[in-house]
């Protein structure tokens, strides 16, 4: 017999209880039992960025996270940003820069972008590819990505500046 | 596009009324099938105003979808949203062939542009005679039909097609609008899958689930990457069905062949299950790639003439500068983003699979053998998927989920591994091009004779392969032959294809064996321009045979603001040399000759850096004439696309191989592609060729792009490069003038264990212990305690000690209960198994009284008499008070009692003999209770009581003698060892640069992290996860005891030192050039080297302060590597099934390097990780 443990997790302002193994991944409760498509296996070993999500604000890899550490903190996906209908200002902003092909890895560009902003809100972009140096696009979609990052910063320092 | 109500599918537009649609008979029907079974629509237009358009290829995230309903809106004047694309679906779609060579727009397109104007003319004829007029007074615009002259609809849609069903047969050709009258066409359209893509709506099929889905994982052959060969499909002697029989919820372990597949009811368990599944697999002899070049010359291959035009041989012999060449291109990964992935259901009627493939009729096909049934009875459906940009595992994945949903009965999920993914992709093939030539009087091309050598085949759908329905001999695919015709007049030319069955898996990625033979061309081409002393634009522009190719180059050298130049400028800028250089291609595809696509050029400008040899690409100035457009937003996307993904594949990308599993690269460290930092500026120009024909665009901007950046590295140094990648160490290697060396082929070292050198110390033992023999009498059993007798507090305190004594972290079995025992630990004694300590009166300890519990605490004696093995802490328990022994005791006695028998302890002899303890506790066992020193405050007391009591730190920490007692003395604390892991010392000896505080202990028993030192792993682990449960006071006490041990710096000392140590180490000063390096980038650094990326939730400590990286043995570090470790506030993933044996050895070399600086290499890192390899088996 093994041992499981029921785990609260905070998704997107929702409470939800899943039942699992401490050293499960966070990923499969998000993608298998709350149905979450967004975050996306991609590696299992942290190395590609798919899975990235919010913990707390900051970027998390959901793939090699054990679900007892995400537990009780404020979990993010992209779902959680925003929809088609009322996109978040980066989601907008990456719409307006066309930035995905075929999408697989933009989950986690998006999210790994947001924690980055949230504590670098006017940055170089320089400081934006650092920032998603370890966030893996085999499209080739990099150049339209930095744009996005960029616009959107450009327009929270715009919205800062009139509100 | 709008969303639309209710999907309509073709069956139900060829069935209902009020629809105009246009049909073809459908490949495969009967002649008298019912409409709705024999026709193909291909666009049907519905009284509501739905416009469906239903085309066979599918969309790899190229914008093909938008593209295509850009075309059908054109040519029938509806608005685009109005436009629905059915793509890729064996029960929807037209069969179109596969989704390959950039052909969608260019070929397949034709079909729905032509049925949409068969649609527009049909409504017109409708509507003048519905309104009684001439059709050329009505005018059909967005959708409204209106009277010629008025704005305002003239007759609606639904009252027009009402009761009509009419269904147009496919006209072979029809007029297209002319350029000038396009309005959607040709515009830039912000792409319809986006929004859903970036706010998490869009489904892929990784994201499909249906109702009573499983969960499937497979286990492939040793024989990665590999699918020719007697020993496909015949390698398989065993499944051990056992090894897995602890893993819940697994349904099924299907095995036919060489196949292995596991169904489970949840995703990990499948997981977990495929990674422990033990099967004996016969050897098999993986080909030697390591020198690539003569690899693929001496494969066996069937030569084949494309075309010969003078007499090559006469004017090779009359040249005046002749310039022989070879050229060779690496196997490449398609690197799919997301491992592949498909849903499969099969039932009686037939089957349903879910797919990212591309190939939907072809794989239709492969199902069908593979089960036997009709493809009729097969129904593909198409999601998207990552991107692919050939041929991944998109097909095999499919397959195997048929046989594991077959197997089962229900639905099944199959998602392939990131390892499994890497290793058997078909690769893009390696190539090896030689040409012989040279120029003539006054740089003429006098001859050209072109060889060029691709191991390919289709790469058989794999489970057909491991099944054995198809045989193992190796196809050859006449593959090699694209773009072989070059761009430039010589006067004589030979052009040979050496077709040859694959060497490992093998078809084709994105410009297939284009990219390499334009290498070869265009870096030829560039060669001869610097021996004939001309611009190597200048030069091309002499000799190009093709006016679209010669404007490209003249507008896009113009564009970069090329400056003629002769022979290479090796400008200089400090360390770096820059250089730009330039190559232009039209990609032709298909069969010899082939179809032409679109024309690109480029102009590269790069660095090279002269010390590391680092080639940096900064701008790429690309043109592309591409014909008509349809989306220029969409094509200079897919230009960027294409210069990024080359650029990474001609400086990084490599697959590598090794002699003990073919393919040796499993992960993003191991095949490292293009990041953000390293991208090049990008300026695309597109030439306006809206009045011809449209091209494909999906890959030909990728096809320069080797030689353009090759050719700018030789303006930059004056070494030209013939091999590929342009990896750091093969650039200083050329700038040197020395010759690559590949590694030899990696041999685990064999080395005995250490413990093999106790021998003499044993025997010793054995004639010490034969002369102390004694029994001690048993305590009589008494019945199980009632836990009511102790107060709440009191097992409260006990579950506090059982936490700090770890008793769980022994006395559980892996995924056992708590406290019930079975965990085998090994020692140099052999294996000890711990026992039950729970409350049953037979298998645990439930007859125990207090006196038969403290008496085994204290002395390590069992209550019947028997002495107890000293794995057993109990010369660290003997120092506890009478009072927590009580409250330890009332605490195990208050657990639930667990029924479960004892496993016997197997250890070699003489320890094997239990009464030989009792003078091995005469010589070591003398310590009681622990006397406070008044000199110390209370906290150290208190901590020292913990350490050295309950805690029993020292029962790894210290060293133990050769009878397995821990020293005395000054060896106190100064590092010991643990089921193979090396516990550090504790003390000043402590082997980390920055010496440990008080804090720092605190944090790190706290959080199993400190920042000084990094994080708890392999039995320190569950220590940490117990420490939980203590009080914080005493948590601090035990910091302010082991710190008293030490000698610490002063907090601002340790943060500069620990600053200090972080810069020594950062990467800026330790460039990626070496494979070990990029393998520590793609693998290690996301996690370990976060300063500048966005804050992560769960990074790694940072390595330069690591105390496994400066610790005398390699033994930590390697077997965090193998196992992952799980920590207080994070955890690091197994690298197990990811890193081979020599990846491992030569990150660990580098690591150690890099992060300990002030230390010596480490000795023996490959017995290290053949010991860690084993212990993990």
């Amino acid at each position: 017999m093994r041992a499981t443990r029921r785990f609260a997790l905070r998704v997107n302002g929702a409470s939800h209880e899943v039942e699992g193994e401490a050293q499960t991944p966070l990923l499969f409760f998000l993608r298998n039992d709350l149905a979450l498509n967004s975050p996306k296996f991609g590696c299992g070993l942290g190395e590609c960025g798919a899975c990235t999500v919010l913990i707390d604000g900051r970027a998390a890899r959901a793939c090699a996270l054990p679900v007892r550490l995400a537990a009780e903190r404020e979990i993010v996906t992209l779902e959680g940003l925003g929809s088609v209908e009322a996109p978040h200002p980066l989601q907008q902003a990456f719409i307006d820069a066309q930035a995905a092909q075929c999408g697989y890895c933009i989950a986690g560009m998006v999210m790994t972008a947001k924690a980055f902003l949230g504590v670098r809100p006017a940055p170089s972009e320089t400081e934006v590819r650092e920032a998603l140096r370890h966030n893996l696009c085999r499209c080739g979609t990099h150049v339209e990505i930095v744009k996005a990052v960029m616009l959107a910063a450009e327009r929270g320092r715009q919205d800062a500046a009139t509100s | 596009m709008s969303k639309p109500a209710a999907p309509l599918s073709r069956k139900m537009l060829l069935k209902r009324a009020g629809v105009i649609g246009v049909v073809a008979p459908r490949k495969g029907a009967a002649a008298d099938a019912a409409p709705e079974d024999g026709l193909d629509l291909h666009v049907c237009l519905t009284a509501e105003g739905r416009v469906l358009a239903f085309n066979g290829h599918v969309d790899l995230g190229t914008g093909i979808r938008t593209a295509l309903a850009q075309m059908v809106a054109e040519e029938l004047d509806f608005p685009f949203d109005a436009v629905e694309m059915v793509l890729g679906d064996t029960a929807e779609t037209p069969d179109q062939g596969p989704t390959i060579a950039s052909e969608t727009i260019q070929v397949t397109s034709i079909a729905i542009r032509i049925a949409a104007t068969q649609i527009r003319a049909r409504l017109i004829t409708l509507a003048a005679a519905a309104l009684s007029c001439g059709e050329d007074e009505i005018a059909l615009s967005e959708g409204v039909i209106s009277r010629k002259g008025e704005t305002a609809p003239a007759i609606a849609l639904d009252t027009l097609l009402a009761n009509e069903r009419i269904l147009l047969p496919l006209a072979e050709s029809a007029q297209f609008k002319q350029v000038d009258q396009h309005k959607l066409v040709g515009r830039s359209v912000a792409r319809v899958d986006i929004p859903a893509k970036v706010t998490g709506s869009f489904a892929y099929v990784h994201d499909v689930r249906v109702p009573g889905m499983l969960h499937g994982r497979v286990v492939r052959p040793p024989y990665a990457g590999m699918d020719a060969g007697d020993f496909v499909g015949r390698s398989l002697i065993s499944v051990d069905r056992d090894s897995i029989a602890d893993v819940p919820g697994v349904r099924a372990v299907v095995v036919e062949g060489d196949f292995i597949g596991i169904v489970a009811e949840r995703e990990e368990w499948a997981a977990e299950a495929a990674l422990k599944l033990k099967a004996h697999w016969r050897d098999f002899t993986a080909p030697d790639l390591s020198d690539l070049g003569q690899a693929l010359r001496t494969h066996p291959s069937t030569p084949r003439l494309l075309a010969e035009e003078g007499d090559v041989d006469a004017a090779l012999e009359n040249l005046e500068t002749r310039l022989d060449r070879t050229y060779v291109w690496p196997y490449h990964l398609h690197g799919s983003i997301g491992p592949s992935c498909a849903v499969a259901d099969v039932r009686e009627g037939g089957i349903t699979v879910w797919t990212g493939s591309q190939n939907p009729y072809p794989l239709q096909n492969d199902l069908a053998v593979l089960t036997g049934l009709p493809k009729e009875r097969i129904d593909v459906i198409r999601f998207e998927a990552a991107g692919c940009y050939g041929r991944n595992c998109a097909d095999d994945v499919v397959a195997d989920a048929v046989l594991l949903a077959r197997a089962v009965g229900a639905p099944v999920r199959v998602q392939l591994t990131r390892e499994q993914e890497h290793l058997w992709e078909p690769k893009g093939a390696a190539q090896l091009i030689d040409i012989k030539g040279g120029l003539g009087p006054g740089g003429s091309l006098k001859a050209y004779d072109f060889h060029t050598w691709y191991p390919s085949n289709a790469a058989p759908t794999l489970a057909l392969l491991l099944t054995g329905r198809i045989p193992n001999q190796p196809a050859t695919l006449r593959m090699g032959d694209r773009t072989a015709l070059p761009s430039y007049n010589y006067e004589t030319m030979r052009l040979t294809a050496y077709d040859m069955p694959p060497i490992v898996r093998a078809s084709w990625l994105r410009g297939v064996s284009a990219m390499p033979n334009v290498f070869a061309h265009e870096s030829y081409i560039d060669e001869l321009a610097h021996e004939a002393g001309v611009d190597p634009v200048e030069f091309r522009l002499r000799h190009i045979n093709d006016e679209r190719a010669a404007e490209l180059t003249r507008a896009t050298a113009e564009r970069a603001n090329w400056q003629p130049h002769v022979g290479p400028r090796m400008e200089q800028d400090g360390e770096v040399l820059r250089g730009r250089g330039f190559a232009q291609a039209r990609y032709v595809h298909g069969s010899w000759p082939g179809v032409g696509a679109a024309w690109a050029a480029w102009v590269a400008d790069v660095a090279v850096n002269r010390t590391t040899g680092e080639v940096t690409v900064n701008r790429v100035t690309v043109g592309q004439d591409t014909g008509m457009m349809v989306n220029p937003a969409g094509v200079t996307h897919q230009i960027h696309g294409n210069v990024l993904q080359s650029t990474s594949r001609v400086l990084r990308e490599e697959v590598t191989f090794s002699q003990t599993t073919a393919v040796a690269s499993r992960d993003w460290g191991s095949y490292p592609v293009l990041t953000f930092p390293e991208l090049p500026a990008i300026d695309v120009m597109l030439m306006d060729r809206q009045h011809l024909p449209p091209m494909g665009a999906g890959e030909s901007a990728s096809v320069p792009s080797a030689a353009a950046i090759v050719n700018a590295v030789f303006d930059a140094t004056g070494v030209r490069f013939r091999e590929l990648p342009l990896t750091p160490e093969r650039v200083l290697a050329g700038l040197n003038g020395t010759k690559l060396l590949k590694p030899p082929p990696h041999e685990p070292a064999k080395r005995l264990p250490w413990w093999s050198k106790l021998g003499a110390a044993v025997a010793g033992a054995a004639s010490f212990a034969a002369v102390s023999l004694a029994f001690a009498p048993s305590i009589a059993p008494i019945a199980r305690p009632d836990p009511s007798t102790w107060s709440a507090a009191t097992i409260e305190r006990g579950r506090q000690l059982a936490a700090l004594g770890a008793c769980a972290t022994c006395h559980t079995g892996k995924d056992g209960v708590p406290y019930a025992g079975g965990l085998a630990l090994p020692t140099p004694f052999g294996t000890v198994t711990t026992t039950n300590i729970t409350p049953d009166p037979e298998t645990g300890i439930g007859n125990w009284s207090y006196a038969a519990f403290e008496r085994a605490m204290r002395a390590g004696i069992h209550r019947d008499g028997r002495q107890l093995y000293p794995a057993f802490p109990y010369p660290s328990f003997a120092k506890a008070s009478e009072a927590d022994l009580q409250a330890l005791y009332a605490f195990l006695m208050s657990q639930p009692a667990v029924r479960q028998g004892n496993e016997p302890s197997r250890l070699t002899f003489p320890f094997n003999l239990r009464p030989l303890m009792a003078g091995w506790n005469m010589l070591f066992n003398r310590a009681g209770e622990l006397k406070p020193d008044p000199t110390r405050s209370a906290a150290w007391n208190r901590g020292r009581y913990l350490v050295d009591g309950l805690g029993h730190c020292g029962a790894c920490h210290t060293p133990r003698n050769a009878l397995g007692a821990e020293k005395g003395g000054s060896a106190y604390l100064t590092g010991g060892e643990a089921e193979g892991w090396q516990a550090p010392a504790l003390t000043r000896l402590s082997a980390g640069p920055i010496p440990w505080s008080e804090a720092q202990l605190y944090a790190y028993l706290k959080t199993g992290t400190s920042q000084h030192h990094g994080a708890a792993a392999g039995p320190m682990a569950p220590v940490i996860a117990e420490l939980r449960e203590l009080p914080d006071a005493d948590i601090r006490a035990m910091a302010t005891y082991l710190a008293s041990l030490n000698e610490p710096l002063a907090a601002a000392e340790a943060e500069a030192l620990a600053a200090h140590i972080e810069q020594q180490t950062a990467r800026a000063a330790n460039p990626a050039i070496s494979p070990a390096a990029r393998l520590y980038e793609g693998a290690c650094a996301a996690c370990h080297e976060t300063g500048r990326a966005a804050p992560l939730f769960n990074a790694g400590p940072a390595l330069g302060l690591s105390s496994k990286l400066h610790a005398a043995t390699p033994a930590n570090l390697v077997n965090m590597l193998l196992e992952g470790g799980q920590h207080g506030i994070g955890s690091m993933p197994s690298f197990a099934t990811a890193l081979d044996d020599r990846q491992l050895v030569e990150l660990a070399a580098y690591l150690r390097g890099r992060f300990a600086p002030g230390k010596p290499g480490w000795e023996g890192i490959e017995a290290a990780v053949a010991r860690a390899r084993k212990a993990g088996k």
